[in-house]
């Protein structure tokens, strides 16, 4: 890593950043006009969120407080957890810790540095890390070996099962650092009573590691509140998908981001409740006046596998100038019992019940299990509830006009099966594009380059 | 004739994905299983008169099919199971058991599925996918326990066997046999003077993977009794262990040590002494005996969190056979050995042990030359580290002997 990157703390860097952004939206046009004088790289993704009118603004709100929660966790009492972006924040909130989601944070750095993640990124590999580990840990996970960030206090990863390249980042990030590491095991089925059963074992061992680290049992009073929260943002969340199904879509393509990102970040606290009402208002005005989300809708689009975050939010800026609605992608549904799509896939959702504390813990265990990647990529593709079941549904009930997929190099799990699953794709009549760049790093392939390959598959497959 | 030949036809045997004594098994009409991770209970399948054969690419000559499947950024070593099979080179199985030891590997499930789909009588009848857990405690031991159960259900049924406690204690007993005829051989590497080298005690790990259990045992008794004739070389060699990625073919092993100038002396592959040693601790229920052998004392990186346990059975291994240095090697796309080597690689040489990390292809060696060269440059640190320190000892001992005479 260069000297220079050293001077400089990341986590401050990124907060301050975003704090100041958040501020923007506070103040008047002509004070953020002024202001934009100064940030030359950042301006263009401020000025897109502010654009979004509140729920722009709120989300920017939100980055900057999961980063002041980091930066003042320690002056708090309160212990810094680093997880991935498939584990539920809600148990850590109600253990009082602060979850440091890598995945998240190299999204954000990704989106708001010109220069990208790449100095942190090539940190992890002076650390020891393979170079072909998956890019989304490496970012934000570099300045913390590096000591760039605050002290990370333990590790819980819930992706042993699911995918390998994500589990070694933060089995890796705990023997770097010396500091203890849990890891939630998922088996290869899904909905069955044994799996079922796993799950919820696996969680009390979570919960009791939790415990031992806080130094206090775990407050099931908060977790109640918690949960109740997330049945709330829940039900704004099925409210925000069934919009997601009209033609044209009323919700613009990067309310998909702001929607899991939030809910990675903030998922049980009110912040997130506010992000989704300010969305789902602003939605439902589109759709009342027959307001597409995007310019003109020419095409919908689903993403199989997850966005792309590079520098300037590129990839959202071409879907509203293609006129490509995002319809949603693994990352954007919860899969929560009521919503319509759990229908068509039978024991991949999840239901809430605050009943008891044993009712909780199931609750959240079987929930957890239900997050991106973990519920569909642990198993054989082809098998029942797995990513085939779960992008066909999605893909029909939201009527895409094609798939995409999207990940990165590191990914060993989906690059292990991603051609026959295209194929299968295919046959059902979904126009399937696999884009071999990297979500987080253009060094693989430049945005230039990928923007040319998704044209050229939306002019040759006679979609635009 | 055979008391002579022992060694060379376990060499033999790790050579060659069919093996004369696989198809002397197969044309007896009795079913050979092939099983893709060190995970996979041998005994299991013995018990049920079923060879179990654990999968090798050593044969593939290209990766035209492997890449019709799978992605670009995959370890070439799956690629080349697929290439194997779908050539047709694995016809002569009756079954094939898939375990998530990786990403890559647990996705050859449906890799090769989809390629009987195009290319016909690929798939095996018995085509099973044993779910290893990731933990080996607990709710992850009842779990592995629950698989074994499973294959056992889905064996008798779908070969029509009975496989009784008596059954499964006798193959434990069996392959318990082999594993202390491998600890012995595995022991003369003990001796400074080797009588054999670390490829031909590899080579007697990787036959064990693939021959009858009662072929194997024999061979490695005439194994022993060769060894323990030959003399011992009066050669000082630098002494190394190798740990890291899967290697089930001779080639690094005997690249290392062709220049005569090292023995490897040790290693922790799952080809090799991860598969080949430790006894299973007696239990009433043999299951609960083979699970503790296989899950619990497993030493492979995909059991997250196990590092310090992991760096520390390598340093007693280092310590142990007195080795020089370590060769910490991973294939390509190999992050979970790939990440901990770099750990290991830190931590190694923290300690002052030499350690070099090499990345590599799986396969015929694509990149001998490169590889030649880093591990010629690492045997010369340590023969110049050795230099040093026998200088300094020397120069020790002569200045006690002066003081001792003033």
């Amino acid at each position: 890593m260069r000297p220079e990157i050293k001077e400089y703390n990341y986590d401050w860097l990124m907060g301050r950043t975003l704090k100041a952004a958040a501020a923007l939206g506070r103040g008047t046009e002509k004070e953020a006009r002024a202001a934009f004088e100064y940030m030359p790289y950042f301006r263009g993704v401020a000025s897109s969120f502010l654009r979004e009118g509140e729920a722009g603004r709120i989300f920017l709100e939100l980055l900057a407080q999961n980063y002041d929660n980091i930066l003042t966790a320690h002056g708090r009492g309160k212990k810094l957890v680093a997880t991935t972006f498939c584990k539920s924040p809600v148990i850590f909130f109600a253990a009082d810790m602060v979850p440091v989601t890598f995945e998240i944070l190299t999204a954000i750095g990704g989106l708001v540095w010109q220069r990208g993640m790449f100095e942190y990124m090539d940190f992890c590999c002076e650390a020891g890390m393979t170079e072909t580990s998956c890019s989304s840990q490496r970012g934000a996970m570099g300045a913390y070996l590096a000591g760039l960030g605050e002290r990370i206090d333990l590790v819980v990863c819930d992706t042993p099962g699911v995918c390998d390249t994500n589990a070694t980042a933060f089995a890796f990030t705990a023997a770097y650092l010396g500091i203890p590491f849990f890891q939630l095991n998922y088996p290869s089925s899904i909905g069955d009573a044994r799996s079922q059963n796993y799950h919820a074992a696996d969680y009390m061992e979570l919960v009791r590691f939790l415990e031992e680290h806080s130094g206090k049992p775990l407050d099931f009073e908060r977790l109640s509140g918690l949960l109740s929260e997330v049945e709330r943002q829940d039900y704004l969340t099925a409210e925000l998908e069934d919009l997601m199904a009209l033609v044209p879509s009323p919700v613009p393509p990067i309310y998909s981001l702001m929607l899991y990102a939030g809910r990675f970040c903030f998922a049980g606290d009110a912040i997130f409740t506010r992000l989704l009402s300010s969305m789902l208002e602003s939605a439902q005005e589109n759709a009342r006046k027959g307001k597409p989300g995007v310019p003109q809708e020419r095409l919908r689009m689903f993403t199989c596998y997850i966005d792309h975050y590079t520098v300037d939010i590129n990839f959202w800026h071409y879907l509203e100038d293609r006129g490509i609605a995002h319809i949603g992608s693994i990352l954007s549904r919860n899969f929560r019992d009521n919503n319509a799509y759990c229908a068509d896939l039978p024991g991949s959702c999840y239901s809430i019940d605050t009943s008891s504390k044993e009712a909780m813990l199931e609750s959240i265990a079987q929930m957890d299990a239900r997050l991106p990647m973990v519920r569909s990529i642990r198993g054989p593709y082809d098998q029942p509830g797995m990513w085939l079941a779960e992008t066909l549904a999605l893909a029909k009930r939201y009527r895409a006009d094609c798939i995409v997929y999207n990940g990165t190099p590191g990914c060993r799990n989906t690059w292990g099966m991603v051609k026959p699953f295209a194929r299968e794709l295919e046959k059902h009549g979904f126009p399937v594009h696999i884009m071999y760049d990297d979500a987080f790093d253009d060094r693989v392939e430049s945005w230039e380059a990928t923007r040319e390959r998704l044209d050229e598959f939306f002019q040759v497959r006679g979609l635009l | 004739m055979k008391q002579q030949c022992a060694m060379a036809l376990l060499q033999d045997a790790a050579s060659r994905i069919d093996p004369p004594a696989v198809m002397r098994w197969r044309d007896e009409g009795r079913p050979v299983l092939g099983t893709t991770c060190s995970f996979v209970p041998a005994e299991i399948l013995y018990a049920a008169g079923v060879l179990p054969i654990r999968l090798r690419g050593l044969a593939a000559r290209g990766s035209s099919i492997g890449d019709a499947y799978f992605g670009p950024f995959i370890c070439s070593f799956p690629k080349c199971l697929l290439e194997l099979a779908g050539s047709g080179s694995f016809r002569f199985l009756d079954g094939v058991v898939i375990t998530p030891g990786c990403d890559a590997m647990r996705r050859l499930h449906e890799c090769w599925r989809k390629a009987g789909e195009d290319i016909p009588g690929i798939v095996p009848g018995f085509f099973h996918y044993f779910d290893v857990p990731h933990k080996t405690e607990g709710h992850g031991f009842s779990w592995f326990i629950d698989e074994m159960k499973v294959l056992v259900e889905k064996m008798s049924s779908h070969f029509n066997v009975k496989i009784t406690d008596e059954d499964l204690s006798s193959a434990i007993s069996l392959y318990d046999e082999g594993r202390r005829l491998y600890e012995t051989l595995e022991g003369f590497l003990l001796e400074d003077g080797p009588r054999l080298s670390g490829t031909e005690v590899l080579a007697s790990a990787i036959a064990g993977s693939v021959l009858p259990r009662e072929d194997y045992n024999q061979l490695m008794r005439q194994a022993v009794e060769e060894a323990m004739s030959r003399p011992p070389a009066d050669e000082c060699l630098i002494r190394l262990v190798v740990a890291g990625s899967v290697d089930d073919t001779l080639d690094l092993f005997r690249l290392i040590e062709s220049r005569g100038k090292a023995l490897v002396v040790g290693e922790t592959l799952c080809f090799g002494s991860r598969f080949a040693s430790n006894s299973i601790q007696a239990s009433e229920d043999p299951l609960r005996g083979i699970a503790g052998h296989y899950l619990v004392s497993s030493t492979c990186p995909r059991m997250f969190g196990g590092y310090a346990e992991r760096l520390h059975r390598l340093l007693d291994l280092v310590r142990s056979r007195r080795a020089d240095g370590v060769i910490l090697q991973n294939i390509r796309f190999c992050d979970m050995h790939g990440s901990e080597n770099g750990l290991m690689a830190r931590d190694l040489k923290r300690m002052g042990i030499p350690a070099l990390r090499i990345e590599r292809e799986y396969g015929p060696l694509a990149d001998t030359g490169r590889i030649n060269l880093r591990v010629d440059a690492f045997l010369e640190q340590i023969a110049a580290k050795r230099l040093t320190i026998k200088r300094v000892e020397s120069t020790a001992s002569a200045a006690s002997r002066a003081a001792a005479e003033v």
